[in-house]
């Protein structure tokens, strides 16, 4: 269905008289606490990074939380406490992320205590990539297929990292077996935007996570506010997140595959 | 039970009005009004007698009228605005039947709105409505040179558009899917064109169009806000007549004339685009395909003087294409039989057959493998509308209406799926309705009424039971067999006192009640939108609406000025979860939120009627807001369409008698949206953090509007106009959308970037008829 947003919002782009950068009055409300951590099905250790948000006005960086204590326990009866790195980076000790495990976070800042519980889903195989080609408006364009079988149980969901040359493709590409649980995918990772289009001789890399629900949703919440405004997109609000406590952030426990693949 | 006691009690009323008039030796006279020229029938054309300024009557819908009057000898007055009056002579000692014909008015200085004409304040009570004539609307300045119905509403108070250059529009703090759109009675899913830039109504085939807000007689039922009842033209049973528009972007042609002279005729009417010859153009869109056309057709057949029989259609599709990888077409297809019957000179009866269809169609392509989702919805409706002109001072309507809807929701098929069929859900919504217009004195009138609605579930699809999100249990209906049933009494009473001539005030409450949910995942309408009906989560939504209004004439009655406030309370509202898929996911009732809505404001509108210098000033000031569980943390919001303040200035100035210009000028504050209230980053992205829901403004909306019109010498035949116009005269650079994102110098630097659609559009139109 993004698809046909996206289509949308080609078509009125034509239509399209012009962009013009403006200022706004933007009330700043207090800042929060971001969450990000994640345990992978490889090799510890695993970060959580702490930062603080802040106002539009400012500059974009890590806002980095140095005073914090991070546990993660896990269904062993294993207890990590994190190491602080620097702004705001924790790293495990001792932990050890392994598939069908269930993780559990807590992050005490100034007397306020935050949680989340993750479960790893099992993982299930990148067999390859495939480049898929198609004509649009008068040219070719390049995608990479990610292949895998998508196992008989419904409830899969997938998310792709996606690097052209070592660049960061900025959507977050998430799918879900909603329409072909058990199939082989066939469905391509689509570029964002056009700054960012695959050429022949690239280097595409591919990261595949195998997600749970939860985190399908924040990601797949992202996406649909990337479009907000009047012909598509939802009212933008916080993602819903497994994170109680009031932060923002996410905490995932993930596996984890790379490939990458030379366009020719 | 409640219901039975609101019938009852209305039952009991009627009959209190009954019993004194009934002493009198009254005779009928009844006939039907129509266009001398034309053969069309005149609709609310009052009817009149000098000599008794209480007995009137308008037309109704098919220019039936009929009177009570003891005998004696009158004369009858009959008007219509843009015609000439008709004074009649009769000497009543007997009933009979008198059909009139008018002339159109030599110099059309016609009025574009009406709300109400002179001496309508005799015969009816009704609220917060217009009328819009087609003919008349040709002159009002319209983006791409296409005269559009449904932006010409958008122009009057209370009515609001979806957005720039759009087709959508809320009403009253209403929903875009809570407006009862009938093309010939027949209801109209999706009623805009190319991503809602063009409304499904072509102009030319187009006789009028009233829009009600939420004060609807008892005969209309099944949306919230509105209520537009468009009616096609019938067709000249005189002559052959052929029109024509050439334009920029889309061209049409219609012709009619008479089957039977004056007694059947015929119209065909189509329209095509051709935006899509642009893109072929140029190199880079050249396969891409950007089109709709649509057909409009109608005749009707006199079978004698009591019975008459009208059949109309309507069918359009828009094609839409990105090279040989997407493509999405959508349609809607209407039918409708009518059978008029004139059961004796006091009743009137109206039979209805009516079909309506809307579907989708995506098709995805990826190199060898393909995907498509469609979507269907499909309505068989049968109608019974009888009008009892019981004596002078009461006029009922009753009758019934039963609809089968059958739902498809988004299906999905396509090489590298499941082919997951939905089961298409059946639901049969019935209605029964009873309506009194009833004189009680010469300054006052009073309708009232009540409609019971029902709509019960059918089998043929497993039905979930939610309970706080979490599913309870499942219902699997057989074919054929029924679930729930809701069953919904629909009170609704509307006051007209006229305090004098000039003056008169109104009071009205209505409750109506929508059984049919439009599931949107974006804010302007989109041919993907699901519609779905009651379930056994999903209740009816309902409004209660309650509104007062004064209505006052100066200078001869050619200014008019019309003030009405309303505060309404919705229930059972929809919406869904922060990221729902509401497409793909396999109940989409697992993502649903329900809540309430409110919205309150005040209408005012000053028009001038005649001269040569004709127009409107419209001013809404306004609140709408909503609560949804599990949306905003439980608390009240703004919807995304509440705008505080409205404003439409529409002027039309004959120069002489070629060239006449018009301007547009429209303001209104901007949209309700949520902005960041700060930024962090994660995993090397910046993402926003967002506080309380459609708390932001976007910039303000204005927009003036120009347009001229020059007419060649009408010659007997043959006779053409030019228009020019110009949307967005001063290049305002209206904000669209707003969005965020980091500066592609500095990407520690958040930019925030407005986005506008148009800045200058100018058109050409080319009109012909002969």
């Amino acid at each position: 269905m993004k698809k046909i947003i996206l289509l949308f919002s080609l078509f009125a782009t034509t239509l399209v008289g012009c962009d013009k950068e403006i200022t706004l009055e933007l009330d700043d409300s207090q800042p929060k606490l971001v969450i990000d951590g994640s345990i992978t099905d490889q090799a510890g250790p695993y970060f959580v990074q702490l930062s603080m948000s802040t106002s539009v006005n400012n500059p974009t960086r890590i806002n980095g939380v140095n005073n914090a204590r991070v546990i993660i326990t896990d269904q062993a009866g294993v207890k990590d406490s994190l190491q602080l790195v620097s702004n705001g980076l924790y790293r495990t000790q001792k932990i050890k992320g392994v598939e069908g495990g269930t993780y559990n976070l807590e992050v005490l800042v100034d007397q306020k205590k935050y949680t989340a519980s993750a479960s790893m889903p099992q993982k299930v195989n990148l067999d390859s990539l495939r480049i898929n080609t198609f004509p649009f408006n008068g040219e070719i364009r390049y995608s990479v297929i990610p292949v895998y079988s998508d196992p008989i149980m419904l409830g899969n969901s997938y998310r792709f990292i996606q690097k052209i040359n070592d660049t960061l493709d900025l959507t977050f590409h998430v799918f879900n077996d909603n329409l072909n649980n058990g199939k082989v995918n066939q469905r391509p990772l689509r570029g964002g935007d056009d700054n960012l289009k695959i050429k022949p001789r690239d280097n595409v890399f591919v990261e595949m996570q195998c997600i749970s629900n939860t985190s399908y949703t924040y990601y797949y919440s992202l996406n649909l506010q990337s479009g907000a405004g009047p012909g598509g997109g939802t009212a933008p609000s916080n993602p819903p997140s497994n994170i109680e406590g009031g932060a923002l952030g996410i905490f995932s426990a993930h596996t984890v595959q790379r490939k990458t693949v030379t366009i020719r | 039970m409640r219901y039975k006691i609101y019938v009852f009690s209305f039952l009991l009323c009627l009959g209190v009005h009954f019993t004194p008039v009934a002493a009198q030796q009254n005779y009928v006279v009844s006939g039907s009004v129509r266009d001398k020229q034309t053969g069309e029938s005149l609709i609310k054309a009052v009817v009149r007698i000098q000599e008794l300024p209480n007995a009137g009557i308008i037309s109704n819908e098919y220019g039936f009228y009929s009177l009570s009057l003891p005998k004696g000898n009158y004369s009858v007055v009959v008007s219509q605005v843009g015609y000439e009056t008709l004074v009649q002579k009769i000497k009543l000692d007997s009933s009979q039947t008198i059909n009139f014909s008018l002339q159109t008015k030599n110099v059309l200085k016609e009025v574009v709105v009406e709300s109400s004409r002179k001496n309508d304040n005799l015969t009816k009570a009704q609220m917060g409505t217009e009328t819009i004539n087609m003919s008349a609307i040709s002159k009002v300045p319209v983006i791409f040179g296409e005269k559009d119905l449904l932006k010409t509403i958008q122009l009057l108070p209370g009515v609001k558009s979806a957005g720039e250059g759009n087709s959508g529009f809320f009403v009253r703090g209403g929903g875009a899917d809570q407006n009862l759109i009938l093309l010939d009675e027949a209801p109209v899913y999706n009623a805009t064109h190319l991503l809602g830039f063009f409304s499904t109504f072509n102009s030319d085939a187009i006789k009028d169009a009233t829009i009600i807000k939420g004060n609807s007689a008892s005969q209309y039922g099944g949306r919230l806000s509105s209520v537009l009842d468009v009616k096609m033209k019938e067709g000249n049973n005189q002559d052959y007549t052929v029109n024509g528009g050439i334009g920029l972007i889309s061209s049409k042609v219609s012709i009619e004339g008479p089957l039977q002279k004056n007694k059947s005729s015929f119209i065909l009417s189509g329209r095509r685009t051709y935006a899509d010859m642009f893109l072929k153009a140029t190199e880079k869109f050249k396969d891409n395909i950007l089109y709709f056309y649509d057909l409009n057709a109608k005749a009707n057949y006199q079978i004698n003087a009591k019975n008459k029989i009208y059949v109309s259609g309507y069918f359009g599709r828009d094609e839409l294409g990105l090279g040989q990888e997407f493509g999405i077409d959508w349609g809607n297809k209407t039918g409708t039989i009518r059978w008029n019957k004139i059961i004796s000179n006091k009743l009137f009866l109206n039979t209805s057959l009516i079909y309506s269809d809307y579907n989708y169609n995506v098709k995805l392509k990826n190199g060898e493998t393909n995907f498509n989702i469609n979507s269907n919805i499909k309505d068989v409706n049968l109608k019974q509308d009888y009008t009892f002109y019981a004596n002078g001072t009461n006029t009922l309507r009753f009758g019934f209406n039963s609809i089968l809807h059958t739902i498809t929701p988004s299906t999905f098929s396509g090489t590298v799926i499941n082919s997951v069929s939905k089961e298409g859900r059946n639901g049969l919504e019935n209605a029964v309705y009873l309506t009194n217009n009833y004189r009680v004195t010469n300054q006052l009138t009073i309708d009232y009424g009540v409609r019971l609605s029902m709509y019960s579930l059918m089998g043929g699809d497993v039905y979930n039971i939610y309970e706080n999100g979490v599913l309870n249990s499942s219902i699997k209906l057989n074919k054929s067999s029924f679930g729930k049933t809701y069953i919904n009494p629909e009170p609704r009473i509307t006051t007209n006192y006229r305090i004098n001539d000039e003056t008169s005030i109104k009071a009205g409450y209505a409750r109506n009640v929508q059984h049919l949910h439009l599931l949107s995942n974006s804010v302007a309408s989109s041919p993907s939108d699901q519609w779905i009906g009651n379930s056994y989560n999903i209740k009816p939504e309902i409004a209660d609406q309650i509104s007062v209004g004064y209505v006052t004439k100066a200078f001869k009655s050619n200014f008019e000025f019309t003030a009405e406030a309303y505060y309404k309370y919705l229930q059972n509202q929809i919406d869904y979860k922060d990221g729902a898929e509401i497409n793909t996911v396999s109940d989409v009732e697992s993502v649903l939120l329900y809540g309430i809505g409110r919205a309150y404001g005040l209408e005012l509108l000053l028009k001038k009627k005649e001269g040569r210098l004709t127009g409107w000033v419209g001013y809404t000031i306004s609140k709408t807001e909503r609560k949804i569980e599990g949306i905003n943390e439980n608390n009240w919001y703004n919807a995304r369409q509440d705008r505080t303040h409205d404003i439409s200035v529409v002027g039309i100035y004959d120069l002489n008698d070629r060239w006449s210009i018009s301007g547009v000028f429209v303001y209104n504050t901007g949209d309700a949206v949520t902005y960041p209230t700060g930024k962090y980053t994660l995993q090397g992205q910046t993402l926003y953090q967002y506080a309380a829901r459609n708390e932001n403004r976007m910039p303000a909306y204005h927009r003036l509007d120009f347009s001229a019109t020059y007419e060649k010498n009408k010659t007997k035949r043959m006779h053409g106009s030019w228009n020019f116009s110009l949307y967005n005269v001063y290049g305002r650079e209206n904000a669209y959308r707003i969005s965020f994102k980091d500066d592609p110098n500095d990407p520690t630097r958040t930019q925030i970037i407005r986005t506008a659609l148009f800045k200058w559009v100018p058109s050409v139109t080319y009109q012909f008829k002969f």
